[in-house]
């Protein structure tokens, strides 16, 4: 039984079959921008996971790096999943879409030297002021999905 | 609640969305800020929360990329505006406050000098996420003692 998620309009609904990995509240300028919020909440999700159920046709594309692709509902503007080039297996998963609670929960606080000024954290995370270096990677409660093929940048953007 | 009604006073704000097509300023000053937990809130940002502050309308002005923002009606005269070629959520709207754009914050490029007051929507607020500030925290929209102070400060 998969985890549903859906767009604010409805017309775009998915489902994950399978593990969450890793999810991290990014607070890098894009992820402010993408959200309008004060930090993207992701998971990193298998893409082979994901699969969508109504609407896909609805899924609007934009390249906010180069290889790192965001989606969000045409109809609505509801942020969905980033495909990143460079790791096809993988995707971003921003929570906020879900229906159902995926279990999981965040394990630390990335980019928070681009963070905004307005926004305070008051948690107990760990923090990292860019990514999560590999060398920090053991440290953290949740695994990241592949710990063998471990990028240098595991909380990176996206 | 005191903290409530404090008054920011950044007298020019810029503001874009993540592709840079839409760009806006805001003159005066921006009302006090806060962050939503309630479901639309997180669906349309994809974020635990939204984190919002008012704009006076008059005061609100597209830069660039007016041409390209959607409105999507959540509700019934309510309107949430985002990026067509990006997603980013610019801003939301109502009919019955045609005088206010509620701005989402994320959006800005400078700092707003508000500082976010309280939590609303709190009962909605997602499973994994856990509010750990000392922030106020109401279960669904301001009380409206808070609400009419607001629209006291508003129009001073």
């Amino acid at each position: 039984m998969g985890v549903k998620g859906s767009c604010l309009c409805g017309g775009i609904r998915y489902e994950v079959d399978g593990a969450f990995g890793r999810v991290v509240h990014c607070h890098c300028s894009m992820c402010r921008k993408a959200t309008g919020a004060p930090f993207r909440t992701r998971a990193a999700v298998p893409t082979a996971a994901l699969r969508w159920l109504a609407g896909e046709d609805l899924v609007s594309r934009y390249e906010s790096s180069p290889g790192e692709t965001r989606t969000f509902c045409r109809i609505c503007g509801s942020t969905l999943a980033t495909f990143l080039r460079n790791r096809p297996d993988e995707i971003g998963l921003p929570l906020g879409t879900l229906d159902d609670d995926p279990g999981v929960r965040p394990s630390a606080h990335v980019w928070v030297a681009s963070k905004a000024p307005w926004c305070e954290i008051t948690d107990a995370l760990p923090r990292f002021a860019e990514g999560i270096t590999t060398t920090s990677d053991s440290q953290l409660s949740n695994p990241p999905l592949q710990p063998t093929a471990a990028s240098p940048m595991l909380g990176r953007r996206g | 609640m005191a903290a409530v009604i404090a008054k920011g006073d950044s007298s020019m704000i810029e503001g874009g969305c993540l592709c840079g097509t839409v760009r806006f300023c805001i003159t005066g000053k921006l009302g006090p800020a806060g962050y939503c937990h309630c479901k639309q809130c997180q669906r349309a940002s994809g974020s635990a929360f939204a984190a919002n502050a008012p704009a006076r309308t008059i005061y609100f002005k597209f830069l660039s990329g007016g041409d390209v923002v959607t409105e999507y009606e959540s509700s019934q005269g309510k309107f949430r505006a985002f990026c067509s070629r990006c997603g980013s959520p610019v801003y939301s709207r109502r009919d019955s406050e045609p005088d206010i754009r509620r701005i989402r914050l994320g959006t800005l490029d400078s700092d707003p000098e508000r500082r976010p007051l309280a939590h609303v929507w709190a009962n909605s607020k997602a499973p994994w996420y856990s509010i750990m500030d000392a922030l106020p925290q109401y279960s669904e929209g301001l009380p409206t003692d808070i609400v009419s102070a607001l629209q006291t400060e508003r129009r001073s």
